[in-house]
């Protein structure tokens, strides 16, 4: 636990505490069964009940049918399979794969595209005309009928929320399969793959209030399933595209938090959207310099990203954890890198400024910003005295 | 003692070496609010660096000292200094080598980046000091903070850090200091840390495979003279071979010499001008005193005609010398009797007994007509790391098929 007596969360898209309702769920599913659900007995019968009920809830949160949901063992895992799984098999259909993602994909996307470079496939990466997507380049390339295209729904470090209606509506008429990282967007901006054509989406347990190692890619059904290769070859399970038997109380403790975040998503944005507007205009007064990333785009509520000129990113993030906040660089995985943020970069061209992203969450409240500005601002002019010193 | 007064919040740099994770414990265990700091140095992504089995400072460093944080329940963070590292110590290690000189780079580091980079994030994290595993003493007895080698003379690391400023001293903690590297070893598998077992870094940090060479030729253009080829001549000017640059020669290094010659020869002297490679009998090393620049003093600067006694090299004996006369920021020094293979590049570490007075870098040597016989260790063919347990063998570079012929 933190060690500081009044500890402040505001890394909420790092990850989230499991909520009581998913280790209630969770607990139920490992004290009362056990069984491995593809057994034929009773034991693998139950076990299977709890797994398909679980499948059912997904599949109802997210607008899609229950045979549309595959349980992974996270988000990295999803994206890799959706990508590799594409590329793989256009490959052994005897194309030169084409794989297109955007300048500001998590690693888990990124690397997977490069990853199918290296394994023959052409890789584009889409850019960015003053924050927005580049529309007419993904137009251009959409032309050339790559094997898949991968945009994220929400930006993990500025919460920059992409056009996805438009973009699927442009992937399907070009008939090219579309996958959406969608791990910041569900639970805090409406997800529906009713609404919205995405073929593919990857949503993780941990980032909504649930067990880590549990997510899901939904690929979904109706006009031909885009054929995806597994990575993992060994048992039927998850229909040959994630085989190994299945983590039931996983996915249990994946699907609470994914019915809730869901349920939830309307009111908690508004909520953070409060918290998150009262904090960035109490540091716009109190930081001289500061910048806000994606201001003036379309923004998830939960993330507020900062560009901190002349403040140096590893001191302030151990100044604020000093004073016992708990915020991030540009993102948690990048940690203890000084590579600039390839999100930032595509964003804002040749800017240098350290980042600080704080991620607000359930841990938050609107009663905790006074503090929260103040132990920012803080922060800022300590660290910024030590650059000038 | 070492440790100072409890109850202060220092911050300790953790290589995630053994050495800095017992530092940290023993101050955790005097009962000081510790906070661990690892400095990312120089870009992890490198190929070389991945493949490398290094030990120490490189993304394994960073994983093992994080593990041994959260056993002993302190905060750790990660620097990157990068940028700094790389202006600081690796463009002076290039540019030492390609005039021909032979750098020290952890004492670059120590005196320019580490200690003053940890001082100042300290100071915005409220620490009042700075703490690190190295073999050293801080005695704090007299007025004045006094920098002592460490107890154990075979893991002494006092020639690493004569370039510390002099205000900073006060500042630092050498937990290790009256140590030895087993009973250091006896502490870490007692607390249970990961790094207990963990073998030595033998290698300057930046370029964890020992082959420099490689590394210059990647930091050098390739046509840079440093790195082309010349001529190896002996003392009395006789061209005896090519060499294929002069980057790779140390002075008082031995060369692998074939047959022909009555006696091993050594590296006396580099021509960065000529690009030649002088060479001669051992004997020939032997010098009467150096010329040091870029000094710092640890105390006050003592009055030419003052004795002392210097080090030349990592782990060579002390050699008493007197105080000629000081020139511009430099310091001539007369050595009692001889010294041999005296290094340009290297650091000069001045002594009283145990207490280190300051020191700097070896400018040129200065030497009597008459040659002395009497010889000493041949010195380092790569520069030695401060980690390094024994100093390196002397290690055979360019080609000697080329000086048979």
């Amino acid at each position: 636990m933190p060690t500081h007596p009044d500890p402040l969360y505001l890394d909420h898209a790092a990850t989230t505490p499991v909520r009581p309702e998913v280790v209630e769920a969770m607990a139920a599913c490992m004290t009362g069964v056990f069984g491995n659900p593809s057994s034929g007995h009773d034991w693998g019968r139950q076990a299977r009940r709890r797994l398909e009920e679980a499948r059912a809830t997904v599949a109802s949160a997210l607008g899609v049918t229950p045979s549309s949901v595959c349980f992974t063992r996270g988000g990295t895992e999803a994206d890799n399979l959706a990508i590799l799984g594409l590329a793989r098999r256009a490959r052994r259909q005897g194309a030169r794969p084409h794989v297109v993602t955007t300048a500001i994909e998590h690693p888990a996307v990124d690397e997977a595209a490069q990853q199918a470079a290296r394994e023959g496939a052409r890789h584009t990466v889409v850019g960015f005309v003053e924050g927005a997507l580049d529309l007419d380049a993904l137009g251009r390339v959409l032309a050339r009928r790559p094997a898949v295209v991968s945009c994220m729904w929400v930006n993990n470090e500025t919460g920059l929320a992409l056009p996805m209606d438009e973009i699927a509506a442009a992937c399907r008429e070009w008939d090219v399969p579309l996958h959406s990282d969608a791990v910041q967007a569900v639970g805090k901006i409406p997800v529906s793959l009713t609404r919205t054509p995405v073929d593919m989406l990857t949503v993780t347990g941990h980032k909504i209030y649930g067990p880590k190692g549990t997510g899901a890619l939904i690929v979904r059904g109706g006009r031909g399933r885009p054929g995806i290769e597994p990575l993992h070859f060994g048992g039927g399970q998850e229909r040959g595209l994630r085989p190994g038997t299945e983590d039931v109380a996983g996915a249990v403790g994946f699907a609470a938090a994914v019915r809730l975040a869901v349920a939830e998503a309307a009111a908690e944005s508004v909520r953070l959207t409060e918290i998150r507007d009262a904090v960035e205009s109490g540091l716009r007064a109190s930081v001289p310099g500061l910048r806000v990333n994606g201001d003036g785009l379309p923004r998830a509520p939960h993330i507020l990203s900062l560009a901190i000129p002349g403040a140096d990113s590893d001191t302030l993030l151990a100044a604020l954890d000093a004073s016992g906040i708990a915020a991030s660089g540009g993102s948690a995985c990048a940690s203890g890198s000084s590579a600039p943020s390839a999100s930032l970069s595509a964003l804002y061209p040749g800017d240098t400024a350290t980042s600080l992203r704080l991620s607000f969450g359930r841990l938050n409240a609107a009663g905790q910003v006074d503090r929260i500005v103040a132990a920012v601002a803080g922060a800022v002019a300590r660290t910024r005295e030590l650059v000038a010193s | 003692m070492s440790a100072g007064a409890p109850g202060r919040r220092i911050l300790v740099a953790m290589s995630g070496g053994v050495d800095s994770s017992v530092a940290a414990a023993m101050l955790v265990e005097a009962g000081h609010e510790v906070v661990g700091a690892t400095m990312k140095t120089f870009c992890y992504s490198d190929e070389e660096v991945a493949q490398s089995t290094k030990t120490c400072c490189g993304l394994d460093g960073i994983q093992d000292a994080r593990a041994v944080a959260d056993r002993l329940g302190i905060r750790h963070y990660v620097f990157d200094v990068e940028r700094e590292f790389t202006r600081d110590v690796i463009d002076d290690f290039v540019s030492e080598y390609s005039r021909g000189r032979t750098p020290n780079p952890c004492v670059r580091c120590n005196s320019n980046t580490k200690f003053r980079d940890l001082l100042r994030r300290g100071r915005v994290l409220g620490c009042d000091g700075v703490a690190s595993g190295h073999y050293v003493r801080i005695d704090r007895s007299g007025g004045e903070a006094r920098l002592l080698r460490g107890l154990d003379g075979n893991k002494d690391q006092s020639y690493f850090l004569w370039g510390l400023p002099a205000d900073m001293l006060d500042l630092l903690h050498f937990p290790l200091g009256e140590l030895t590297k087993p009973q250091v070893r006896d502490r870490a598998r007692a607390l249970g840390l990961v790094t207990a077992d963990k073998p030595e870094s033998q290698e300057i940090c930046f370029v964890p495979t020992g082959n420099y060479r490689d590394f210059l030729a990647r930091k050098l253009l390739p046509v840079h003279p440093a790195l082309s080829p010349g001529a190896i001549v002996d003392h009395r000017g006789r061209v005896l071979g090519r060499h294929d640059g002069y980057s790779g020669f140390t002075v008082g290094q031995r060369r692998g010499l074939g047959g022909g010659l009555p006696e091993p020869y050594y590296v006396l002297e580099i021509r960065p001008d000529a690009r030649e490679v002088v060479v001669g009998p051992r004997h020939l090393l032997d010098v009467d005193g150096v010329v040091v620049g870029d000094l710092n003093w640890l105390t006050t600067r003592p009055e030419p005609g003052a004795r002392l006694q210097v080090q030349i090299r990592y782990r060579s004996p002390l050699v008493p010398c007197r105080i000629e006369s000081y020139g511009e920021n430099s310091v001539r020094l007369a050595f009692d009797g001889k010294a041999s293979a005296v290094t340009p590049g290297q650091s000069s570490v001045f002594f009283d007994g145990e207490r280190v007075l300051g020191g700097g870098r070896i400018r040129r040597v200065t030497t009597s007509s008459r040659p002395s016989r009497r010889t000493r260790g041949s010195a380092p063919a790569a520069p030695p790391s401060e980690s390094r347990a024994r100093p390196p063998a002397p290690r055979r570079t360019g080609r000697p098929a080329a000086l048979r012929g």
